[in-house]
């Protein structure tokens, strides 16, 4: 049983955290200055380009609660790095695919359905899917598939930028190796909380609200999204 | 493998689904629409002052230029001091125009961080389609100040081409009549 005071700076430790977050953080957007290097760059710009897919996954709130639903139930490191490497996987293939073969998707489709993805997280996470279906689907390729959609949503904003042919390959690599940099950094943030929080009876006595509150947020991800979409 | 996940009733389940998206629905309705596409069903974004976004007039500038202004006319042509921040990116050259009408003059002051840049000050006359230009002064030096007069309407400005391998900020001053300037 921890003590009052352990809670205590445990929840502190959280309001921190929340007010500390990026006021700028945006979900799948660019901002202003990396709008102008994107534009202006020409050939190979490793580190730049390393440095724009790490801030990307860093600071898209979107995706991060996506890994937060990821990791509510899974704490063993191989798991972790399993669902990584999927979402990775289909991160970089429809990344490349999409810039290199010219396609581009509404990007408020690409980003209602990841909210979409976070409401079945935390649907997912609640039961739901064993409830109904008397099994939850298989996880691993769910993450897969949200990966390349999540790829082909970057593809399609990059594309906006016409990138220069120069050096298009090798920038694209750095910057897919960015965004696995930053989502390992978002990922030892939320695990270690995630972590602490799990050795807590209120992590229990939270877990139903918690994941509700998720799939609410997924929906006003979509309503955003879905919103946006029908007014352009 | 084997995750631990909450187990609920079928009617425990509904409800929780149902009240996040109400809860979503309500939050939309009365908050993220009316901020961000002015969309106000309710009438509470007005209320709590969130289609405040929309009331002004964004004026937006591009990033690759800060300026301070102080002017003095509010008419379309008018007297004014910028001092205006220029990136010139690496390996590439930029253009900073600005339109003006004939015999007006502009002074001004530019320099970069230390770097020589190979600069050519041109004007265009307007409606030119011939791509012909006058260059009143064309050197490699790290800045210059000075004044030039318009022998005729149309934009004129600075080029600057950047050789080196890292960008570099060019520091502008001006003082003069002009009705628009911009990147080109």
């Amino acid at each position: 049983m921890p003590s009052r005071l352990q809670q205590y700076c445990f929840f502190s430790f959280t309001v921190l955290l929340t007010l500390g977050l990026p006021v700028e953080a945006f979900a799948h957007g660019v901002d202003e200055n990396t709008r102008t290097f994107l534009q202006q760059n020409t050939g190979i710009q490793i580190i730049p380009f390393l440095y724009i897919g790490a801030k990307h996954m860093a600071t898209g709130y979107d995706h991060l609660l996506f890994l937060v639903g990821v990791l509510f139930f899974l704490y063993r490191s191989r798991d972790v790095l399993l669902y990584v490497s999927m979402f990775t996987l289909g991160h970089s293939l429809t990344l490349l695919f999409g810039v290199i073969s010219d396609i581009q998707v509404n990007a408020y489709l690409i980003d209602a359905i990841i909210g979409l993805s976070v409401i079945y997280k935390g649907f997912d996470n609640l039961g739901g899917f064993t409830q109904l279906l008397g099994k939850s689907p298989n996880a691993k390729l769910a993450v897969l598939i949200f990966g390349l959609f999540h790829g082909f949503g970057l593809a399609t904003k990059l594309q906006e930028f016409q990138l220069p042919e120069e050096g298009l390959i090798v920038n694209l690599i750095a910057f897919n190796m960015g965004v696995e940099l930053g989502q390992f950094t978002a990922l030892a943030f939320i695990l270690l909380a995630i972590n602490f929080w799990r050795k807590h009876p209120s992590f229990t006595q939270f877990a139903t609200s918690t994941n509700g509150l998720l799939m609410s947020a997924g929906f006003m991800l979509m309503g955003y999204q879905l919103t946006g979409y029908f007014m352009s | 493998m084997k995750q631990q996940t909450i187990a609920l009733t079928k009617a425990g389940l509904f409800k929780y689904t149902l009240a996040s998206m109400l809860f979503a629905v309500i939050t939309l309705l009365t908050i993220i629409l009316p901020a961000e596409y002015n969309i106000d069903p309710t009438g509470i974004g007005q209320t709590l002052g969130l289609t405040i976004f929309h009331n002004v007039k964004a004026e937006k500038t591009t990033s690759l230029v800060s300026d301070k202004v102080s002017e003095n006319a509010s008419d379309k042509v008018k007297w004014a001091v910028k001092k205006i921040e220029i990136m010139v990116p690496a390996l590439s050259g930029v253009e900073y125009k600005f339109t003006m009408q004939q015999h007006k003059k502009l002074s001004y002051q530019w320099s970069t961080n230390g770097l020589a840049l190979y600069f050519d000050l041109h004007g265009e006359p307007e409606g030119e389609t011939t791509g012909y230009f006058e260059s009143y002064a064309i050197a490699t030096v790290k800045g210059m100040e000075g004044s030039f007069t318009t022998p005729f309407s149309g934009v004129h400005g600075w080029y600057w081409k950047n050789t080196s391998n890292a960008p570099v900020i060019v520091q502008l001053t001006v003082k003069g009549e002009f009705e628009k300037h911009g990147l080109e």
